[in-house]
């Protein structure tokens, strides 16, 4: 069950009249007249709190993002007013007859523009359009000046939207028996928008209650809250009865959180033979119009430059970066976060420093890729990489592709034939960080542990409650087994349960590859405990000391005898009589986890890719897709083979597919499926997926996070692949998507080149 | 606004109702049948997630208004509940990993069954390019591809 699909007695449609201007001063909204109970606007709600979002750091600049538009609409979509009505279609029609009075202003569009004086400005009370301007410098400095060779390219990396297939919704009603606001939520983190929710309606938690049932896919974009979530609940709260909105896909590709929109101004510094040395420039990232609660969007500039070093050995880095406001809808995390723009470039870069020198590109990473044996190694940005066998993974990735098979059939390959080229890509993912990354990033949320319930009924029967939020990540499984291994019962005598703050230990939710490792470690860590009291139990019962049992197959065991956890969940349960002397009753606990080490665990993998190009069209087809991967211990390598395949067609969308194009007036150019290229089952190839594993230190069983790492990769290993079917001309491919009118712009570009140069020598 | 009174038959039940002429077919089965394993992930033909059998043929219900299917049969996925063909398809989906969200599975399934009727021994190009126009964002594919392919080897000629 999904949230639309939610029916409570006496239900109405929400829908939003929104802005269709991109910036502008709101002059006026005018209600119809017969119907003005029915239209809701800000001026309606005089006890909303609009909440502070973005890192705690004084030089974030606040945007404050009210639930309906008030003062001023920054992009072409924002939520101005919202009508209610007993369907959708009648909340339509209502919404068309609100009349929205906008005095336009120019927009602004471009994120380096942007930052140019005289720029129009979001914010009049802010000195530029920056949210926040760091510069991020480590290592060697003076090598800048002292580098033998640099190269400088741009790259750019589009905004697209982070399209889950079931959109955003939520059904918000008023309990009236338990006093409490009772939202049902598309979300991937039901417990922190609760927090959000209650603060921004002036209720207390406890009168807000967040249930999020079947959540289809979040991939980032249901981890913000969105000003539409909160003015729905606000609106239930004066209506009376329960209210819902389902975004529509023109509203989710308009208004939802947007994502990437990178801009990389680089300089890489190396020397003759391909040793890298540093990497310097600028990082725009181009965040729209607001800063999304709770922490914007702020990570991606920094995430992104630190990690342009990658998995290379690097002695410097210095990155301006701007987190800039535009008026285009906000930005906020989305698989992979900053990574494959960083990974873009970075990638990239090697290709293109490999090209300058004549080496290949595969060698001028055996080059530069940090060694087994340095590890744990601090790149320069400072990101201790901690496990791993990088080269090993490169070289399988080679193997697995066949690179000498591409090269002959290039070499081979005669006029007329599609071009052919082979793309590489290594990239690192880091996941299960807590304090010490979270507070180093200053998050108003500091996701540093998480929670689970462990309880085991009289039955014997086991419930696990934990405070992520599975949309897709395949937790009832996972957990399950975690659980079953720690309790030697069998999965099948487990239930998961999740997204409902009323019934589940408080938690984060699942994102930035987190759930494997925080939930995981919870569930196991808790389940250690239940079973060490059964075990205590189970002694007692079969009259034997402690030391001299053991748990197998749901029972305990000592050398003459055995109890089945039926009986002793019975006594610990409704028998208390049976309890050892002083022994609380129950079996249950609630405990919490945090790895031992709180700077993240660093999985990684090298992707390669073989491309067709058609020369007179410059479309790209997929013809080989290989990865080799290593994520540390994997609880379930099904599910794990299913986040690296989905993940690579995510990362496939963003290197050759989606886009949201504005124009210079602001108007977004792709709101539908129409427009917006969504790769289908003809797009995406079955990935060829190797696994090597190198146990995590730090985390229990050793597990590393693998949710993100397939969306890392795909646009930087499909671009080199790209460029290297054009390595005769020296094409470069430095944007995405990488659209058939790019491929052939810049193919013909390169070509032309080639051809001026040949006359000339000629 | 005027109604339209239609009959319409709903995974073998007769139906009376009075619809907007503007209710799609999609609206209808969910919000006036109750019958939620239609989706709806785009409502403009384009993802597949709200496909549906009209007189037995594969019909995207956002597309076709429910005044149009008067005294036809339309089939959702709960139709198909007893259905061989749907419920080997299940297992295949299951043992393949062929869903992570599961918010376009219904879809899919109705695609691939039909497929599977018109051809029980296609090769994964045609699987593929049967489920084109089949948005699923989590799976990229290959858990659906493969679990279609492994029903049709399971089937028996006379299934
Ligand atoms: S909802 Fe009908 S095709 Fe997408
Ligand atoms: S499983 Fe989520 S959209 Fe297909």
């Amino acid at each position: 069950m999904f949230v639309a699909d939610v029916r409570l007695p006496g239900l109405q449609d929400i829908a939003f009249v929104r802005s269709g201007v991109a910036h502008g001063r709101l002059l006026s909204v005018n209600k119809p007249a017969d119907d003005r109970e029915r239209v809701f606007t800000i001026d309606d709600f005089d006890d909303l709190n609009v909440l502070e979002a973005g890192p705690e750091l004084e030089a974030f600049r606040q945007s404050p993002y009210p639930a309906l538009a008030s003062g001023k609409v920054r992009y072409v979509g924002q939520a101005i007013a919202a009508c209610v009505a007993t369907t959708r279609a009648r909340a339509e029609d209502l919404a068309e007859r609100v009349e929205v009075e906008i005095d336009e202003l120019p927009a602004v569009v471009d994120a380096v523009a942007a930052m140019q004086p005289g720029s129009p400005r979001l914010f009049e009370n802010w000195a530029d359009n920056a949210f926040i301007a760091r510069t991020i410098s480590a290592g060697d400095l003076n090598l800048f000046s002292a580098s033998p060779m640099r190269l400088k390219r741009r790259f750019r990396m589009n905004r697209h939207a982070t399209v889950s297939l079931e959109i955003r919704g939520v059904v918000a009603h008023w309990d009236a028996r338990l006093e409490e606001l009772v939202v049902h939520l598309s979300t991937q983190g039901g417990h922190v928008m609760r927090l959000g929710l209650a603060r921004a309606l002036g209720l207390p938690e406890n009168q807000v209650r967040v249930i999020a049932p079947d959540v289809g896919g979040g991939f980032g974009g249901k981890n913000r809250l969105l000003p539409e979530e909160i003015a729905v609940c606000a609106i239930a709260l004066k209506v009376g009865h329960p209210v819902r909105w389902i975004e529509d896909r023109r509203e989710h590709l308009l208004a939802s959180v947007h994502c990437r929109d990178h801009h990389y101004d680089l300089t890489v510094c190396f020397e003759p033979d391909g040793t890298l040395l540093g990497i310097e420039g600028d990082v725009h990232i181009d965040a729209g119009a607001y800063a999304l609660w709770p922490t914007g969007s702020f990570m991606e500039a920094s995430m992104a430059a630190g990690n342009l070093p990658g998995p290379y050995r690097m002695k410097a880095l210095r990155v301006n970066t701007f987190t800039v406001a535009t008026n285009k809808a906000p930005m906020g995390p989305y698989r992979g976060v900053a990574r494959p723009g960083a990974c873009f470039a970075i990638e990239r870069m090697v290709d293109e420093v490999a090209q300058h020198l004549g080496i290949e590109p595969y060698e001028m990473r055996k080059r530069n890729l940090v060694k087994r044996t340095e590890m744990p190694y601090v790149t320069v940005a400072g990101l201790k990489l901690d496990t791993g066998d990088y080269h090993d993974s490169l070289d399988t990735a080679a193997k697995m592709i066949d690179i000498s098979a591409i090269r002959r059939r290039q070499k081979e390959r005669k006029p007329g034939e599609p071009r052919v080229g082979i793309g590489f890509a290594v990239y690192t993912e880091q996941s299960g960080h807590g304090v010490v990354e979270w507070s180093k990033r200053k998050s108003r949320v500091v996701p540093g542990y998480e929670s689970a319930n462990v309880r085991m009924l009289p039955d014997g029967s086991v419930n696990i409650s934990v405070g992520v939020q599975n949309h897709g990540q395949g937790h009832e499984t996972t957990l399950a087994q975690i659980a079953a291994h720690e309790l030697g019962i069998d999965p099948s005598q487990i239930r998961i349960r999740y997204g409902d703050t009323a019934t589940t230990p408080f938690g984060f939710g699942t994102f930035a590859s987190r759930s494997i490792v925080f939930a995981g470690g919870a569930v196991g860590v808790t389940s250690r405990r239940l079973a060490e009291k059964i075990r205590l139990i189970g002694a007692h019962l079969l009259q034997a000391a402690p030391e001299s049992v053991r748990i197998e197959n749901g029972a305990v065991l000592s050398d003459s005898g055995s109890v089945g956890f039926g009986e002793i969940a019975r006594a610990a349960n409704i028998r208390q009589e049976m309890l050892p002397e002083g022994m609380e009753p129950l079996l249950e606990f609630t405990g919490t986890y945090e790895p031992k080490e709180s700077a993240g665990v660093f999985s990684y993998g090298t992707h390669a890719v073989v491309v067709e190009v058609d020369e007179a069209t410059g479309g790209v087809k997929i013809l080989d897709y290989a990865v080799s991967e290593d994520c540390g211990t994997m609880i379930n390598p099904m599910i794990v083979d299913g986040q690296v395949q989905g993940g690579i067609s995510q990362g496939i969308g963003t290197g050759l597919y989606e886009e949201i194009p504005f124009n210079a007036d602001g108007q977004p150019l792709a709101t539908t499926f129409g427009e917006y290229m969504m790769p289908c089952a003809t797009e995406i190839p079955t990935v060829r997926i190797a696994h090597s594993v190198t146990p995590a230190l730090v985390t229990e069983y050793g597990v590393k996070g693998v949710g993100e790492g397939g969306a890392i990769a795909p646009p930087a290993a499909l671009a080199n692949a790209v460029a290297d079917a054009f390595r005769d001309c020296k094409a470069s491919f430095n944007e995405t998507p990488l659209t058939p009118r790019r491929v052939w712009e810049a193919a013909q570009a390169a070509m032309t080149r080639m051809e001026a140069a040949a006359e000339t020598r000629a | 606004m005027k109604m339209t009174e239609i009959s319409v038959r709903v995974n073998g039940v007769a139906m009376k109702s009075s619809v907007e002429p503007r209710t799609s077919l999609a609206d209808y089965v969910r919000e006036t049948c109750g019958l939620t394993a239609t989706h709806l992930g785009c409502e403009h033909g384009a993802c597949g997630a709200c496909t549906v059998l009209v007189d037995d043929v594969l019909t995207r219900s956002c597309l076709k208004f429910a005044a149009m299917c008067d005294d036809r049969h339309v089939t959702t996925l709960e139709g198909l509940a007893n259905d061989p063909l749907t419920d080997l398809l299940r297992q295949c989906f299951h043992e393949s990993h062929a869903l992570q969200c599961g918010f376009c599975t219904p879809g899919m399934l109705m695609a691939a069954r039909d497929l599977l009727r018109r051809n029980m021994t296609p090769d994964e190009i045609t699987v593929r390019n049967a489920l084109a126009g089949h948005i699923c964002r989590c799976t990229g594919y290959s858990g659906i591809v493969h679990a279609i392919l492994l029903a049709a080897s399971r089937l028996k000629p006379d299934d």
